[in-house]
């Protein structure tokens, strides 16, 4: 008995050391940060049609994606990079990351509003477009009877105290889009008013972006803040959910790229022109993934009521300047982050004092309920520093570098205590306000 | 009699040396980075910019007071059912047994899912009450939701070791106490808790380290600021050039290390058990009425709450909407139909590496637990301290340990890199499920008296044929139970395996649960993996319990002489 | 201290359905050195705890100065217990063990310590107040168990197996003092132990327990000299002891024994019933060269020797005698040798050393 256990383990063992080996055909690897339903369908699509290949999924959010891409060594990185922030695939343009690809499918639209699909220097394409918006819990919204809301500022009224979610741009590249989008559609300093007054009302930062429509989804959180798809695929999934576009969004295309140096660009690019084929573009239209085609035709197979930007439907007032979001990207994660994500329960308490002050005067002016707004929901780095090149700069420096990394954290850490400091002092402020 | 035969000496090397390549190496990486800049000098200004930075403080704050208050009331919990267990005759023994049990078959991350639902914000049991009584308890909010996950699931480490301890102490302990007009409380402040301790110790220090370094808890709860999270979203979202993460590595090694050393020395201090021995040991006493009832109360209370996890995942596992209200919706059974079809190859995957790395723990177990118990070999015990070693490791430093020491690193065969092959996980799991095997070996041999071996020696038997012939088959039992241990323990395990895991198709269970927990459409495929994941672990437990007692009838023939 | 006296009146006990004490009835006087003796199983130290309060009795009466104690609780029963392992609490300092008791009381801290000071004192260990128990001998051990017990003034002292753990020297040496210990404190105590040599010379009387039934109850000369049964006359000290019949002829009585043969006793002696033992102590008898003397008021007997030990104060023969064997302890004159096996010798025992034993 024991000879047969023995020699059974070691059948399977070698049996299992072949099972990668013998799949010699071409591996796509893909880097994503979507969700196990929209990679699940295109994998089996994928296949079904081109039998030889498989694809591989590596799920990873999309800033720790863009570090993985940016460890491996050239010759055995995975093939596409396929996320829903244009600036990320900006980042990885701007390190040499990218093979120049061009454009593709000629069905496709250069343009979606004023927003071009693709890369106009040709490293990646348009696959889908999405829309940030609001996704409600229609029960919880009915039971702590709130109304539906319609835009942004909505969101900062008193009545949405703790109610709300939202992720962070560090770990969302989907949520840096809705806060980028805000701050180019409001301006640097109104952005952020809205922006901390948001997460003020916040009842929690979620470590991911699907932290928020999970949330929302099984009651956790009145409302939060998605993009598109989240909203709309758990809707058409029968939870009790409702979405909406405000007017300060943008329609901006989710990316699919080829990696340079990867193992297999010819497979890749297989892979990425299925994305853009018809059949690859009518995935996008089943339920659980509820997608935005950039494929036009692709429309008229989908239900009437299903949101199309190119019919004008959507109204979008940003025009989304995502060569301004990439020159700001690391300091905005960053100022989110120190004001936001890590003085939360600070952020939230202010909040809250200033909400009961205004409640209290009832309209009636007050020096100090201003100052302890302005304290508040000011951000810590002002409409002209964020334009100083030596800062933007000391927010790129690389990893490796000693002397820039303490730099760097100093300045986060006098962001982070300021930050402290204001709202402490802001409480003070709103509870003495008459 | 020992004899120190060149191939064990050669096995006591490779074992050495695969313990130095795969567990030293890359915590001496992790050291080491933390320690340097990037010209490789020496400097401490990583830990300096770490105590710089106030959510680093906060989150060093934040993970002691989790982990401290997590054996608080673990602690409260364990102390009533132990002494019901040891000092009473009480028929509900055997549902304390299984209290012991149920919260561990189950992944502390995976409950924590489901508590969320029942206890969370809008969960089932804060819905009720304010409907009915206008009030919510924020049991679920940010570190309080992770104290209590993590209480329900280590309150059973505390349990054990304090029924263990408190059972070693002679009655006439108590009795000489109760003789000379203590009872009650004086009696078990003055007395039975302070000879209780080491035991107690020996647990506590064990659920304050895996508290402290758990990963996927705090994950799936949406808390960051503490050191584990934070390590893991700086180590994946800066790279693995970050030295802050590998700061936070540095303590917590230390502190893991340090509770470990604290404990082994307090329990070696007061070794009790040697002073008083002997005299027989008194009848349990009964209950009053009154006193059975508050028993039932106590148990019947923690069962409830034990197995709300429980029942959570299975209603999740079986219904389509749980949204803002007290039961879900829509009974279906298409979570398992998904999981089914669509995550065989995790299942597979699970079954492929933790397989893989019992069988190797027990093989290493197995010849480690011969070398220190029947050879002279000089510096055997080292083996020993190596293992040892592991069993403090946190889960997430080894895996950023291994990426960061084996980047680059390519397996023969074209298999491809090391850090992206399912050969790492397979390593990953046997190291540091290796001391669970280990003393599951040294058990089993100690069992086999060495009169039996110096008998076929004697009748001119070789070393090789000895351990073949009569040590392994005497040993069956406690290798097969060391086997399920390290199987179903590497099966839970998510720390390492969230950082191992580069892409789907290499994915075990527990990260694909993890993978699950976060679609569109609601957690109820996740929910019907964790059922399987479950099932398989509760399998898996009661048949190690089943070998392990099986196991020792077996031995009797060494004991006789 | 206060001696009282202790009253057990028609205690049973039974563990589940096993009946440990079968109907105990004992009187224990004020001041008495009381011992209970007998092998393992036999009850003596349950009826030791249950006096403690630690096993409580089914049916009959425990009074303590008059006082029936059943149902109370340990703690509120003032006995004191020496633990057969001593029980010392090792995380606690000597000084701290003696203490507790009196902490227990709630007394004031001063009279504690002077308490404890003098307990130490009582049994010699003064110095020693701040050690652990783990860095004592065993006999110091049991020194500190007693000076705790004795520290709250207990109404009874109870000794279970106190001797059993130390080495035979010290063994001899602790008894003695305890010996004088309890005459100097009068404490009422309760000794229990299986050997009988420490209980019959400690205590002023002892009770003789086999199978959860007091056997007899005496003074150690009256147990040893008159013993009632086969078992007490076994248990205490040697016996040679042979079942057989009593037939009275005229007024000699004549003793069938299936090893002995049929042998014809002295005059003079009374009986009870015709089915008892014989029994008579080794030392009783002797070797006489003629066979023909000493016929008179002894019984007679002829044997061959077996075997002999040196026990340095006697020699004791084995004696085959028909198809019996009987022990013979000889005094020894220093030189003398040992008689050799083989030889043929024959014994004399005086009839008031004969006893008739019921089974």
């Amino acid at each position: 008995m024991r000879h047969l256990f023995t020699r059974s383990t070691l059948a399977s063992a070698l049996l299992a050391l072949l099972i990668p080996v013998g799949a010699h055909a071409e591996t796509i690897s893909v880097v994503t940060s979507f969700p196990k339903e929209l990679t699940t369908a295109y994998k089996k699509a994928y296949e079904a049609k081109y039998p030889g290949d498989t694809v591989e999924i590596l799920n990873k959010n999309t800033s720790a994606g863009i570090a993985y891409v940016r460890e491996q060594l050239a010759g055995s990185r995975p093939e596409i990079f396929w996320a829903s922030a244009p600036d990320a695939f900006e980042v990885l343009s701007g390190q040499k990351l990218l093979v120049n690809i061009g454009p593709g499918n000629p069905e496709i639209p250069s343009k979606v509003g004023n927003y071009p699909v693709n890369d106009p220097k040709g490293f990646y394409r348009g696959q889908a477009l999405a829309g940030y918006g609001m996704m409600w819990n229609t029960r919880y919204m009915k039971a702590n009877k709130l109304p539906a809301p319609k835009e942004w500022s909505d969101l900062i009224q008193p009545i949405y105290f703790s109610h709300l979610a939202i992720s962070s741009p560090s770990r969302s590249g989907t949520t840096h889009l809705t806060v980028e989008t805000i701050l180019q559609g409001e301006g640097w300093t109104k952005g952020w008013e809205q922006v901390l007054k948001i997460g003020g009302n916040s009842a929690a930062i979620t470590e991911r972006s699907f932290g928020v429509p999970d949330g929302v989804s099984n009651g956790q959180f009145g409302i939060g803040l998605v993009i598109d798809f989240f909203g709309l695929a758990a809707k058409n999934s029968g939870m009790p959910v409702d979405f909406v576009y405000p007017s300060v969004t943008s329609i901006v295309p989710a990316n699919i790229g080829l990696i340079a140096g990867a193992k297999s660009p010819g497979a890749g690019m297989r892979f990425i022109e299925f994305t853009l084929s018809d059949e690859g573009q009518k995935l996008l239209l089943q339920k659980d993934i509820s997608r935005l085609p950039v494929l036009p035709a692709i429309y008229k197979q989908a239900p009437a009521d299903y949101p199309n930007p190119f019919s004008g439907k959507i109204q979008a007032k940003v025009n989304f300047d995502s060569t301004l979001s990439e020159s700001r990207y690391m300091v905005v994660r960053s100022l989110f982050d120190q004001m936001i994500t890590f003085r939360h329960k600070e952020l939230v308490a202010a909040t809250k004092a200033i909400q009961d002050a205004e409640k209290r005067l009832a309209g009636r002016p007050s020096a100090q309920l201003d100052e302890a707004r302005q304290l508040a929901f000011s951000p810590a780095v002002d409409e002209k520093q964020i334009k100083d090149p030596a800062l933007l700069a000391l927010f790129k420096a690389k990893k490796g570098d000693a002397e820039a990394s303490r730099a760097k954290a100093k300045v986060e850490e006098e962001w982070a205590s300021r930050a402290k400091a204001n709202y402490a002092r802001a409480i003070t402020l709103a509870n003495s306000a008459k | 009699m020992k004899r120190n035969h060149p191939g064990l000496i050669a096995i006591a090397i490779a074992i050495a040396a695969f313990l130095f390549i795969f567990l030293i190496g890359p915590i001496l990486t992790v050291v080491y980075t933390a320690f340097t800049d990037g010209q490789g000098n020496f400097t401490f200004s990583h830990f300096l910019a770490f105590a710089e930075i106030s959510l680093m403080r906060e989150s060093f704050a934040n993970s002691l007071y989790v982990a401290g208050t997590t054996v608080f009331f673990a602690t409260i919990i364990a102390i009533p059912l132990a002494y019901l267990t040891v000092r009473f005759q009480f028929r509900g023994a055997v549902l304390i047994q299984t209290l012991g049990v149920l919260p561990l078959v189950m992944p502390a991350f995976v409950g924590a899912a489901a508590m969320q639902l029942i206890f969370g914000r809008s969960g089932a049991v804060n819905l009720i009450l304010m409907d009915n009584f206008g009030f919510s308890i924020p049991i679920m909010e940010g570190l309080n939701g992770i104290i209590f996950v993590e209480t329900l699931h280590y309150f059973p480490f505390i349990l054990l070791n304090l029924s263990a301890s408190l059972a070693t102490i002679d009655s006439s302990m108590e009795e000489a106490g109760q003789n000379l007009g203590a009872s009650g409380w004086r009696l078990f402040r003055k007395i039975i808790f302070p000879l209780a301790i080491p035991g107690y110790i020996a647990g506590a220090s064990l659920v304050f380290i895996k508290v402290f370094d758990d990963l996927g808890t705090p994950l799936v709860l949406n808390v960051t600021n503490m050191l584990a999270p934070q390590a893991y979203l700086r180590v994946t979202s800066i790279g693995i050039e970050d030295p802050i993460g590998y700061v936070i590595c540095v303590i917590l090694v230390l502190f893991s290390i340090a509770a470990m050393a604290g404990s082994w020395w307090f329990v070696k201090r007061r070794d009790y058990a040697l002073v008083s021995r002997g005299g027989a040991q008194a009848p349990k006493r009964k209950l009053t009425s009154w006193q059975t009832a508050m028993a039932y109360g106590w148990i019947i209370g923690v069962l409830m709450l034990v197995l709300s996890p429980h029942l959570g995942i299975l209603l999740m596992s079986f219904f389509k909407v749980w949204s803002f209200s007290v039961l879900p919706e829509q009974f279906t059974l298409v979570h398992y139909a998904t999981i089914f079809t669509d995550a065989k190859q995790m299942i597979w995957n699970t079954i492929l590496y933790c397989g893989l790395a019992a069988f190797i723990d027990i093989i290493i177990g197995g010849a480690i637990a011969y070398i220190v118990i029947r050879t002279t070999i000089p510096g055997r015990q080292i083996l020993d301290h190596l293992v040892t070693v592991a069993l403090a490791m946190p889960g997430l430093v080894l895996g950023i340990g291994y990426l960061r020491a084996f980047r680059g690193i390519d397996l023969p065969f074209g298999m491809g890199a090391l850090t992206a092959s399912w050969v790492i996980f397979v390593i990953a799991y046997s190291v540091r499920r290796l001391p669970y095997a280990l003393r599951s070996c040294m058990a089993a041999l100690t069992q086999v008296h060495p009169a039996l071996e110096e008998a076929a020696e004697n009748v001119g038997a070789g070393r090789t044929r000895i351990i073949r012939k009569i040590v392994i088959p005497l040993m069956m039992g406690g290798l097969l139970a060391g086997f399920v241990t390290s199987f179903i323990t590497a099966a839970a395990e998510i720390s390492e395996t969230i950082l191992l895991t580069s892409r789907e198709s290499l994915a075990p269970m527990s990260y694909g649960i993890y993978l699950y927990f976060q679609s569109i459409a609601g957690r109820g495929p996740g929910a019907a993996l964790s059922v399987v994941a479950i099932t398989i672990v509760a399998l898996g437990t009661y048949i190690s319990h089943r070998l392990a007692a099986a196991a020792t009838p077996h031995q009797q023939v060494g004991n006789r002489t | 201290m206060k001696s009282v006296g202790i009253e057990i009146k028609n205690i049973a006990l039974a563990f589940g359905s096993t009946a440990v004490l079968k109907d105990i009835t004992l009187s224990i006087e004020p001041g008495e050195f009381f011992a209970l003796l007998g092998p393992s199983g036999s009850g003596k130290s349950t009826l030791l705890r249950l006096i403690a309060g630690f096993n409580q009795h089914q049916r009959g009466e425990l009074l303590i100065d008059g006082k029936d104690v059943t149902g109370i609780q340990p703690w509120l029963r003032n006995v004191g217990m020496v633990f057969q392992n001593y029980a010392l609490w090792p995380h606690m300092t000597v000084a701290q063990n003696v203490a507790f008791g009196l902490e227990a009381r709630k007394l004031p801290s001063a009279e504690i310590r002077s308490k404890v000071a003098s307990a130490l004192e009582l049994v010699d260990m003064g110095g020693l107040a701040n050690r652990r128990p783990g860095q004592l001998s065993g006999g110091q051990q049991q020194r500190v168990a007693i000076a705790r017990t004795l520290a709250i003034e207990p109404q009874v002292l109870l000794l279970d197996e106190p001797l059993s753990n130390l080495d035979a020297k010290l063994r001899t040496q602790t008894r003695q003092e305890l010996v004088q210990l309890q005459r100097r404190l009068g404490i009422t105590t309760i000794f229990v132990t299986h050997d009988q040599e420490e209980a019959l010379t400690t205590c002023h009387r002892i009770a003789v327990m086999d199978q959860g039934i007091i056997q007899q109850v005496g003074t150690p000369m009256e147990l040893f000299d008159f013993p009632v049964n086969r078992f007490v006359a076994q248990f205490v000290g040697s016996v040679n002891l042979y079942p057989g019949r009593f037939i009275t002829e005229g007024d000699h009585l004549r003793f069938e024994s299936p090893t002995l043969g049929t042998l014809m006793l002295p005059r003079g002696l009374e009986l009870q019933s015709t089915e008892m033992d014989l029994a008579f102590r080794p030392h009783a008898v002797r070797f006489v060269d003629d066979p023909n003397t000493q016929h008179e008021n002894n019984l007679a007997l002829k044997g061959i020797i077996e075997d002999s030990e040196f026990l340095g104060e006697f020699l004791r023969y084995e004696v085959r005698v028909g198809e019996g064997r009987i022990m013979a302890d000889i005094p020894h004159v220093r030189g003398a040798l040992p008689l050799k096996a083989g030889s043929a010798v024959h014994l004399r025992v005086s009839s008031e050393e004969l006893r008739f034993v019921t089974a």
